[in-house]
């Protein structure tokens, strides 16, 4: 399976938050609390072992390899072929709301058919989705509705890049397969995933930076355990 | 069962408990629906911004005016994004920029013509037409032009939308149009100095700087990525990727100290001190570009002598730096030379003394490496031509003839080439000398927060016989106006046309994505009808579309034809020159390391060091500047951006965290040293500060409580700014020159002195302020009642 991934450069990252807006008005998302896809915390200027650092956590969904999010879902299990755009080749599975894509390793949420529980919300350990509760699916008695990154899959499968990668004013998101050379590359040379002991799930959102960025980013924002 | 359904399932029971306890019957609609009645099913844009209507056009939530591409669908903006053909930021855009569509529909916004019922500053008004607006303006202009002459009307202006309405008060006669803080409280030292000493403001709204081909750079106290204009901080991050060498000195750690290789902590006040004695160290040890100080540069032997006094060990006294580090970054700037990037910055009004000096050494700097016309230094605008068309003729807009001129005879012998000084027309109006200013116009700019003194500020409005604003937002400009104009945003008009004269050198223009809402009205417009008002002859053409057409036309270009290109056309640049093809725009034709024309006027030909005086016992230095998500203090009420960055934090040196016993995010009051007191602000502690100053960012804790979202969240830097000493040169004023202790529950907690100051440098003497501003009349408590009531409502809170 192919995974689709993205690199955060903190050397080149400014902590400017255009990402986060991009896509809050690319998916038209409610300015409420908690209510975001997409999002910065900037942090420090704080001490580190290798001195001062003011950098930022730019987060969004890490399309886990083995996402907390997918198998607490309570939603009725349905049978879903997928397809692989390029080549035709089609896979079928048993999903509830929410699963991994087997061709793009993004994972998803079927909103029609989101109960708005929230138990999805309630796993991720990086806190990347919400459950907006203005909305609700009324023929499931629904809460609400949770909502993600999609990595821009609509935008991607028209040839377009993710809605936060285009307007990042430093180039600093890149976005592809986790395989092509421009992310490998950046694997290769360093690029961190936000794990710890506790919380293995494989995130595909990998972070790049000067040691001192990458050891606050780690030490205030990497989950220690899960949910 | 989850958590969530848990605790939703236990409130709704407490409501229907209550709801039983008070009326003895169920809740209607059943225990589980509570809060659904709302609920619809939208599950939000299936395909995001993709198939929407596009029009291209230009951004203004800055005055950096990126070329942007609007997207409609169903006659609503949905989204912003870069134009895609532009060369400076493609498709991206800021925060702000993103958020220009919460501009457009901000229910806040100003939606017609308003007149003034209450008192200035209590921001009570009804609506007019605009007729009737338009006519009342042109009575009040009339009326004070008769009694006390031309001059009595003033106009402070920023932005696109002041351009068309200056003109109107230049056809009144009037000498005080051009009077903007955007140079007066900003870059008018940095523009002075480089004007003189490389013959063209290389630093202005514009900055000429080539930082993509930098081998090393230096910025001091610039924070560009918290400052952010994209395609500067586009060219900042392409520099140090491709290499470059970064050498920050700033007081606080600044994101652009987090990328350096060098960041020099320094004592506030005291950059001209390093800058000089780096300029001594480059001749001393032979780092000087021989060849270009001989071929290109004048008064090198005075400057050598000048700065003969200013060692490296002198100003590690003063400025609180080791000699290594110094030394370690004039060694790695030098060594790029002459692709060095010496930062000409560009808000400049921090001291008020020395300013041009701290600038003028910059510019020396840059000519002593040999950094000008060539990669990675000061480059040359390259001019683009489109037409222009006068809205008044010219011969329709001559300045009355005066006897003692506020502009031309001020004390300031380099302010008149660029307007009135500011801080003048407010004297003027409370002192009345050396004529009555009795009528102000305002536009684009919030004078509360930009101009200090705002309680100076305040007392002038109170004596004008007429004051109105043409504005988008009901902020504090509104409040103390008596006709508010509303303005269209950038998003709903056409404009000038905009050509882009530095590296990547383009042709675009504004154009509307939605006509405008309510009855906002374009500044074309406003300016034309009041113009009519007013009986002025001019604006020939019927709107700003013609007059985008016309000065397209020029360059055999139309809004069509350009619209068919994408928006936008490139041209070709010329930044570099060759030493044979080098010419220098000062009178002499060469670079002046000395300048005799500031000689003329008694102020020093070459920078010496002022100290500026340091902070007085028990108080820390107030500094201030950007965050990237706001633009000055325009943005803070806009639904997204606000929800981004709410409020702006106090940085506070952790030592003196740790000695006052005060915590991350507790709320605390700011007193400045004549004990005017802020709006309660959070605390962040941080070792990225220095123990002698603090810091917070510009623009917030607005007095407007029209500004539903701002009114009241964080501090106002401008409300603690109420001494200014104001630059020999032209006039500027300072806004680093104020001192704040902190006030936690009500008790003042003195800011302990950790670093001893030197000798050489004066403490600011705090009692002699106060007995001086005693003298003057101004109490040293709140000095507005607007300002008083909002202090005692928050801190009963």
């Amino acid at each position: 399976m192919r995974q689709y991934a993205m690199i955060i450069d903190l050397t080149r990252c400014v902590g400017c938050h255009a990402c986060a807006l991009a896509c809050r008005a690319e998916w038209d998302i409610p300015a409420q609390d908690g209510y975001r896809r997409n999002w910065v915390r900037n942090l420090g200027p704080a001490k580190t072992s290798h001195g001062l650092s003011f950098t930022a956590y730019p987060g969004l969904c890490n399309h886990c390899d083995k996402p907390a999010c997918v198998p607490v879902c309570p939603a009725d299990k349905i049978k879903k072929t997928f397809t692989e755009p390029k080549t035709g080749k089609t896979k079928t599975m048993t999903v509830a709301a929410t699963w991994k894509n087997p061709f793009d390793g993004t994972v998803q949420i079927d909103k029609t058919r989101c109960l708005g529980c929230g138990a999805c919300a309630d796993a991720c350990p990086y806190g990347a989705r919400y459950v907006n509760t203005n909305i609700a699916n009324k023929n499931l008695d629904g809460d609400g509705i949770a909502d993600k990154c999609t990595f821009c899959k609509p935008r991607v499968e028209a040839g377009l890049r993710p809605a936060c990668v285009q307007t990042c004013i430093t180039d600093a998101r890149i976005f592809g397969w986790r395989d092509e050379p421009k992310i490998a590359d950046y694997i290769k040379k360093g690029a961190i995933r936000m794990e710890s002991a506790q919380v293995q799930t494989g995130p595909n959102v990998y972070y790049y930076g000067h040691p001192k960025d990458l050891e606050l980013l780690t030490k205030t924002s990497t989950p220690q355990e899960m949910p | 069962m989850n958590r969530r359904r848990f605790l939703k399932m236990s409130a709704a029971t407490a409501m229907a408990m209550a709801a039983f306890s008070l009326d003895g019957l169920p809740p209607k609609g059943g225990l589980f629906r509570v809060g659904q009645a709302l609920a619809r099913t939208n599950y939000g844009p299936a395909n995001g911004s993709m198939g929407a209507k596009e029009i291209t056009s230009v951004c203004e939530m800055c005055f950096w005016r990126c070329p942007i591409v609007t997207k409609v669908r169903n006659g609503k903006l949905i989204k912003i994004e870069g134009n895609p053909k532009s060369p400076v930021n493609g498709q991206r855009v800021c925060a702000r920029g993103n958020s220009g569509i919460q501009l457009l529909y901000d229910p806040d916004r100003i939606k017609y013509p308003m007149k003034r019922v209450g008192a200035r500053g209590e921001g009570k008004w009804a609506k007019i037409s605009w007729d009737e607006a338009l006519e009342e303006i042109a009575h009040n202009m009339n009326k004070v032009k008769k009694k006390y002459g031309p001059h009595a009307l003033a106009y402070f202006d920023h932005g696109a939308s002041a351009e068309n309405l200056r003109e109107v008060f230049m056809a009144m006669g009037t000498e005080n149009y051009t009077s903007e803080p955007a140079f007066f409280q900003c870059v008018g030292p940095a523009a002075l100095a480089y004007l003189e000493t490389v013959g063209y403001i290389a630093t202005g709204t514009r900055q000429y700087n080539d930082m993509p081909h930098a081998k090393a750079m230096l910025l001091v106290g610039s924070h560009i990525g918290e400052n952010v204009h994209v395609s500067h901080v586009r060219e900042f991050i392409e520099g140090l990727a491709a290499g470059s060498k970064l050498v920050v000195v700033d007081p606080r750690f600044s994101v652009a100290a987090g990328k350096a290789d060098i960041h020099l902590s320094i004592r506030p006040g005291t950059d001209t001190a390093l800058l000089l004695a780096w300029i001594n160290y480059v001749i001393q040890n032979n780092l000087y570009h021989k060849e270009f100080v001989a071929n290109t540069c004048q008064g090198f032997a005075d400057l050598k002598k000048e700065v003969k006094g200013y060692s490296l060990e002198w100003a590690a006294e003063i400025c609180d730096l080791k000699i290594a580090d110094m030394k370690a970054a004039i060694e790695m700037l030098a060594k790029a030379s002459p692709h060095v990037m010496i930062h000409p910055g560009r808000h400049s009004t921090w001291y008020g003394k020395g300013d041009v000096g701290r600038h003028q050494s910059y510019a020396i700097l840059s000519a002593l490496f040999g950094a000008v016309g060539v990669p990675g230094g000061l480059y040359f605008p390259t001019p683009v031509k489109v037409g222009h068309i006068d809205c008044v003729e010219e011969k329709s807009k001559t300045v009355a003839p005066v006897e003692v001129s506020l502009k031309e005879d001020s004390a300031y012998p380099f302010s008149a080439a660029f307007g009135t000084v500011t801080a003048d027309i407010i004297k003027a109006i409370n002192t009345s000398k050396p004529y009555p200013i009795r009528l102000l116009g305002v536009n684009g700019v919030n004078i509360m927060q930009t101009i200090p003194d705002p309680y100076e500020t305040m007392k002038a409005i109170k004596k004008l016989d007429f004051i109105f604003c043409e504005e988008m937002m009901a902020g504090e400009t509104a409040l103390w106006s008596d006709i508010i104009l509303p303005d269209a945003i950038y998003l709903e008009r056409y404009d000038g046309v905009y050509a882009y004269e530095g590296l990547t050198p383009y042709i675009t223009v504004r154009q509307p994505a939605l006509p405008p809402m309510y009855e906002a009205k374009p500044p074309y417009w406003i300016a034309k009808n009041l113009a009519r008002h007013l009986k002025i002859d001019g604006f020939p053409l019927p709107d700003a579309k013609a007059l985008v057409n016309h000065d397209l036309e020029a360059v055999n270009l139309s809004i069509n034809k350009l619209n068919k290109q994408g928006g936008i056309i490139s041209l070709p640049a010329n930044p570099y020159r060759t030493p044979e093809n080098l010419k220098i725009a000062t009178d002499s034709g060469k670079i002046k390391l000395s300048v005799a024309a500031f000689e003329d006027e008694d102020l020093d030909a070459i920078p010496k060091f002022q100290p500026a005086p340091a902070p007085p016992k028990g108080y820390a230095r107030l500094i201030y500047g950007r965050c990237p998500v706001h633009t000055f203090s325009r943005t803070m009420n806009n639904l997204w951006l606000n929800h981004e960055v709410p409020e702006n934090k106090l940085w506070l040196n952790d030592e003196i965290a740790r000695q006052l016993k005060i915590k991350n995010d507790e709320t605390v009051v700011l007193e400045n040293q004549s004990g005017k007191r802020s709006n309660p602000i959070k605390v962040l502690v941080t070792p990225g500060i220095r123990p002698d100053a603090v810091y917070m960012t510009h623009g917030f804790g607005s007095k407007s409580p029209h500004l539903s979202r701002a009114y009241g969240k964080g501090a106002a830097d401008g409300y603690m700014m109420t001494n200014t000493v104001e630059d020999p040169f032209m006039g500027a004023t300072s806004k680093r020159t104020n001192f704040v202790r902190i006030v936690k529950n009500k008790s003042i907690l003195d800011i302990p002195e950790i670093i001893p100051v030197p000798a050489a440098i004066p403490k600011f003497k705090l009692r002699k302020l106060a007995a001086d501003r005693q003298k003057a009349g101004v109490r040293p408590q709140y000095a507005s009642t607007g300002d008083f009531s909002i202090q005692e409502r928050r801190g009963g809170e």
